[in-house]
């Protein structure tokens, strides 16, 4: 379990925190969502949880990060990579520049880490299995779509076996396909077990998703609740969150005022839709 | 810098010119009264730090200073017929001996300077923490990027315009001035090393390792400079400030050009001249020469201009760190540059060196003439390109940088 | 451990351990520097570079590359010399004022003599050793995991830099931009790009350093190798060898038993 007790932080030379009293909880197992317009402190929240604020970025904290109940603002960042671990929005800046397979990539974390050769391989092998990545092994990272870069990053993650997973914006730089191969896998890792704490711009992903939703307002959080109520709420219009598809078009069925039947069979196909992994666009056919 | 600092400072100059003077006086050693000179100031300036607040860092560094000026002038003397006739090669005027050799004293004598600094440190304190905080994960990525703008400039100016500089040297200043001396100096001699043996063609310039031990020197030069705060931002400053900063500068430039080309000729015993003879030298060698020095003072006065238009009075000391630099990397490239390669590496300084031949110098002095004027204007363009490039980054970013807090500017109320 | 991972080189000498190739370079070089006059510089580059290229059958390949890479300062080095030699006396050729001496030339050669064998040692060091495979070497060897980083990096990132500058050239040819012309024309064209690019590398810094922070960059000490380049004690051996034919050589050349390498 990851725990942020109360946070406020401020980086060096700003004038003001860009976090006032956070305090979240991620447990094992579930996908948190992490919603707010750009400038709120999403990313600032993505690497206090992670640890890089404040060992790698300077500026000043008070509260306290919590792992399983241990209290490590005293540990140095590559303690903290085995228990949880953080991915960013740019598929390319995430690669080490100097692996020349994806297997070699993918590995980079545990061979810094000094463990046993045989141990390396093993991780390696799992965390290329987890993401069903296994056929990009040979392949120069470099020369990988942004979604296929996006996933060997978040391999390199695993082989760490973290036990929480923090992903900044993942899909901001990707397309569709990117998007959904992103998703998909994050829904399995929860499956097994991870906690998973995802700030995303795209609240159809978030909906799709995560169980439940934190939103963050200049630096506060303002809202924590199930991923249902949170994005549904007709309040996150003036916080700057979009409501997802789905809620947009059933609003808009709503306001011409089709009937009721036909409203339903919308929201279910739109449901349908969404859980191939499409975006609800094509309703006015099927109605 | 604050008034106690000042204080230091102006004290240090103050008593190290008085004995450098007396040692003149006395010994009638132009050389050895100006490397005691600095010495002496740096000593002074030293012990004035201390008292006043109580740090122990500049005394070891003034003590590492000391050896290496110490082993470095017995070197000289311990050698002593450095370009004597004997060794010269009558045919070639080559004097590979003289080149090995003094290249060698030079590594001996940073590596004893450096020992003696570290060595204290770990004495004193029980960690190396002068040189581990030089190094984090972005100075290793700085690194990466201050090599790669090394080799990729450097030999797009040797290979494609034949210009008699070579900025081949952006990213070790670069790197020196945010992140520190070892670091600056290890990305320059690695960055000359890789650019030899490891870099594929078209990239690959096989000369460079040769003068790898150069691009330590101004990495740690750069470092030094950096941690002084020579490359903060001072805008908008008085008309009366500029001024005499100016002057300063063309004071402080003429005495270094002097003191290069006098030091040399003692050192090695040839003449150099920046102004060879021209009787019976054909009218365009002549106007050649004229042409190199133009550039020269068209640089300086280039950044002058700047300097008024910006009101920045970090132009000139722009200038004073690339003209020091440059001497510092000429007179110690000059006699590789003789003794292994007969002053060629086909860049753009040949054609200089062919000038400086015809008028009748030696090869030694040929390149060491050359040297003088390509690198000085090399060092000043790159000084000033590294400060734009400060400029364009972000400050929260820099601040995260071991020296970053250096590159930033003041905040109203504390002096130059 | 999947089979694409250190592959071994095509013939014998593509398999010593890199150190020992960087050893045979270094030694090369510094023999060709000490054995004066024409000949000299031939024999070591016969047997120190001809030979070993042969036996891994890339000599074509060497000589090549070798002749491309030397040829700037080929050029260089016998023009100058040729028409700007001071202890010149013996004209061979005289174009107004300029003049060719018979000592310049056979100074120019005897130099060309020396960078051609400095240049074959440098070349069949590099084009038999993977950069991969020398900086895994030196850190099994000890070096700091991030100086090996930092130097694996550097090189990949040279050409990574190139091909970024091409895209954005090729970019900008599409709006317009003029890349025709001579070098200068070109430079000219290519200098404002470089500033942005500099600047987008400089600023990809910040996110680089916390995702390697994040994958355990910063722990101290030694790291886990996946494979590692053999070595034997005899390549040792050999290695300890070739270093101590420098000290030999130069006693020679002290004791003037070198003469007749001219």
């Amino acid at each position: 379990m990851l725990t942020l007790e109360t946070v406020t932080y401020r980086y060096a030379g700003a004038p003001r925190p860009s976090l006032f009293d956070v305090s979240v909880d991620l447990r094992g197992g579930e996908v948190v969502g992490l919603a707010g317009p750009s400038e709120a402190g999403k990313t600032t929240l993505c690497l206090v949880a992670s640890g890089l604020a404040p060992r790698t970025v300077g500026g000043t904290i008070s509260g306290r990060l919590l792992l399983d109940g241990e209290d490590v603002s005293a540990r140095p960042m590559h303690e903290l990579v085995g228990r949880v671990g953080i991915a960013f929005a740019s598929p390319a800046t995430q690669l080490t520049g100097v692996a020349g397979t994806v297997y070699e990539e993918v590995a980079f974390g545990p061979m810094n880490l000094g463990l046993p050769r045989s141990e390396v391989l093993e991780r390696t092998g799992e965390a290329l299995a987890a993401l069903r990545i296994e056929h990009l092994a040979a392949r120069d990272p470099v020369r990988l779509s942004g979604g296929q870069q996006q996933l060997v990053a978040i391999a390199g993650l695993l082989a760490l076996r973290p036990a929480h997973l923090v992903l900044d914006e993942p899909t901001a730089q990707l397309d569709p396909a990117g998007s959904r191969m992103v998703a998909r896998a994050l829904t399995d890792l929860a499956a097994s077990g991870a906690g998973i704490l995802v700030a995303e711009q795209k609240t159809d992903l978030l909906a799709s998703v995560c169980h439940r939703v934190l939103v963050v307002h200049e630096g506060r959080l303002v809202f924590d609740g199930p991923a249902v109520e949170v994005l549904h709420d007709t309040r996150m219009h003036e916080l700057g969150v979009a409501a997802p598809s789905a809620a947009r078009l059933a609003r808009a069925a709503a306001d011409r005022r089709l009937s009721g039947a036909v409203r339903e069979r919308l929201s279910v196909a739109i449901a349908a839709d969404a859980s191939r992994g499409g975006e609800a666009a094509s309703a006015g056919g099927r109605a | 810098m604050n008034g106690a600092r000042w204080l230091r400072v102006m004290v240090g100059i103050g008593v190290g010119a008085i004995a450098g003077v007396a040692l003149y006086l006395f010994a009638q050693e132009w050389v050895l009264a100006l490397v005691v000179g600095a010495i002496v100031a740096d000593v002074v300036y030293a012990l004035l730090a201390r008292w006043q607040t109580g740090d122990w860092a500049p005394l070891r560094f003034a003590a590492g200073l000391v050896v290496f000026a110490a082993v470095a002038l017995g070197g000289i003397a311990l050698v002593g017929d450095f370009g004597e006739a004997s060794d010269v090669d009558p045919d070639t005027f080559i004097n590979a001996k003289a080149a090995n050799t003094w290249a060698l004293i030079l590594t001996v004598a940073m590596v004893a300077g450096a020992i003696v600094y570290f060595g204290l440190e770990l004495l004193q304190t029980g960690r190396l923490a002068s040189l581990a905080s030089q190094f984090t994960t972005r100075t290793y990525l700085l690194m990466v990027i201050g090599i790669a703008v090394n080799i990729i400039l450097g030999q797009t100016v040797a290979a494609a315009l034949k210009i008699p500089i070579y900025l081949d040297s952006i990213g070790t200043i670069l790197v020196g001035i945010l992140a520190g001396p070892i670091a600056g100096a290890l990305t320059g001699g690695l960055a000359n090393v890789l650019w030899s043996y490891v870099i594929p063609p078209p990239f690959q310039y096989q000369p460079a390792a040769a003068f790898a031990i150069t691009a330590v020197a101004i990495g740690v030069i750069a470092g030094l400079l950096g941690r002084a705060g020579f490359l903060r931002p001072r805008p908008d400053r008085s008309t009366g400030e500029l001024l005499i900063g100016g002057l300063v500068t063309v004071v402080l430039v003429g005495a270094m050009a002097a003191a290069a080309v006098i030091g040399y000729q003692y050192i090695f015993e040839t003449d150099v001249s920046l102004l060879p003879s021209t009787e019976g030298v054909e009218w365009y060698f002549v106007a050649l020469a004229w042409l190199a020095l133009a550039l020269v003072v068209g640089a300086i006065l280039g950044l002058f201009a700047l300097l008024l238009l910006r009101r920045d009075l970090t132009a000139a000391y722009v200038v004073v760190a690339g003209v020091f630099t440059g001497v510092i990397a000429a007179l110690i490239s000059a006699p590789i540059a003789a003794g292994v390669f007969g002053g060629v590496t086909s860049s753009g300084t040949d054609f200089l060196v062919a000038a400086f031949r015809q008028a009748g110098l030696d090869v030694q002095a040929a390149t060491t003439g050359q040297g003088l004027i390509s690198d000085p204007i090399d060092k000043v363009t790159t000084f000033f390109t590294v400060y734009l490039i400060l400029q364009a980054m972000a400050n929260r970013f820099k601040a995260r940088f071991p020296q970053g807090e250096q590159v930033l500017p003041v905040d109203e109320g504390a002096g130059a | 451990m999947p089979a694409f991972i250190g592959t071994p080189g095509p013939s014998a000498f593509h398999r010593l351990n890199p150190v020992t190739k960087l050893v045979l370079a270094l030694v090369t070089t510094l023999l060709a520097i000490v054995v004066g006059g024409v000949i000299g510089p031939v024999l070591v580059a016969a047997v120190a570079v001809l030979l070993p290229a042969a036996a891994a059958r890339i000599l074509g390949r060497l000589l090549h590359t070798s002749l491309v890479l030397s040829l700037p300062i080929a050029i260089s080095v016998l023009v100058v010399n040729l028409f700007f030699y001071p202890a010149g006396v013996d004209v061979l050729l005289q174009l107004g004022p300029i003049r060719a001496t018979a000592e310049g030339l056979a100074f120019a050669i005897e130099t060309l003599a020396r960078i051609g064998a400095i240049s074959g040692a440098i070349t069949l060091f590099y084009l038999t050793t993977p950069s991969g495979e020398l900086v895994t070497d030196l850190e099994r060897r000890g070096v700091a995991p991030r100086i090996a980083f930092v130097t694996h990096a550097s090189v990949q990132t040279v050409p990574a830099m190139v091909e970024r500058a091409a895209a954005i050239i090729e970019a900008q040819r599409a709006r317009g931009l003029d890349t025709e012309g001579g070098i200068l024309r070109r430079a000219r064209g290519v200098l404002p790009l470089a500033g942005p690019m500099l600047l987008g590398s400089i600023a990809e810094i910040e996110e680089r350093t916390q995702a390697l922070e994040a994958r355990g960059f910063s722990r101290p000490g030694r790291r886990t190798l996946l494979w590692e380049p053999a070595d034997s004690g005899r390549q040792r051996a050999l290695r300890w060898a070739l270093l101590l034919t420098v000290p030999l050589l130069i006693g020679l050349r002290a004791g003037g038993w070198l003469g007749w390498l001219g």
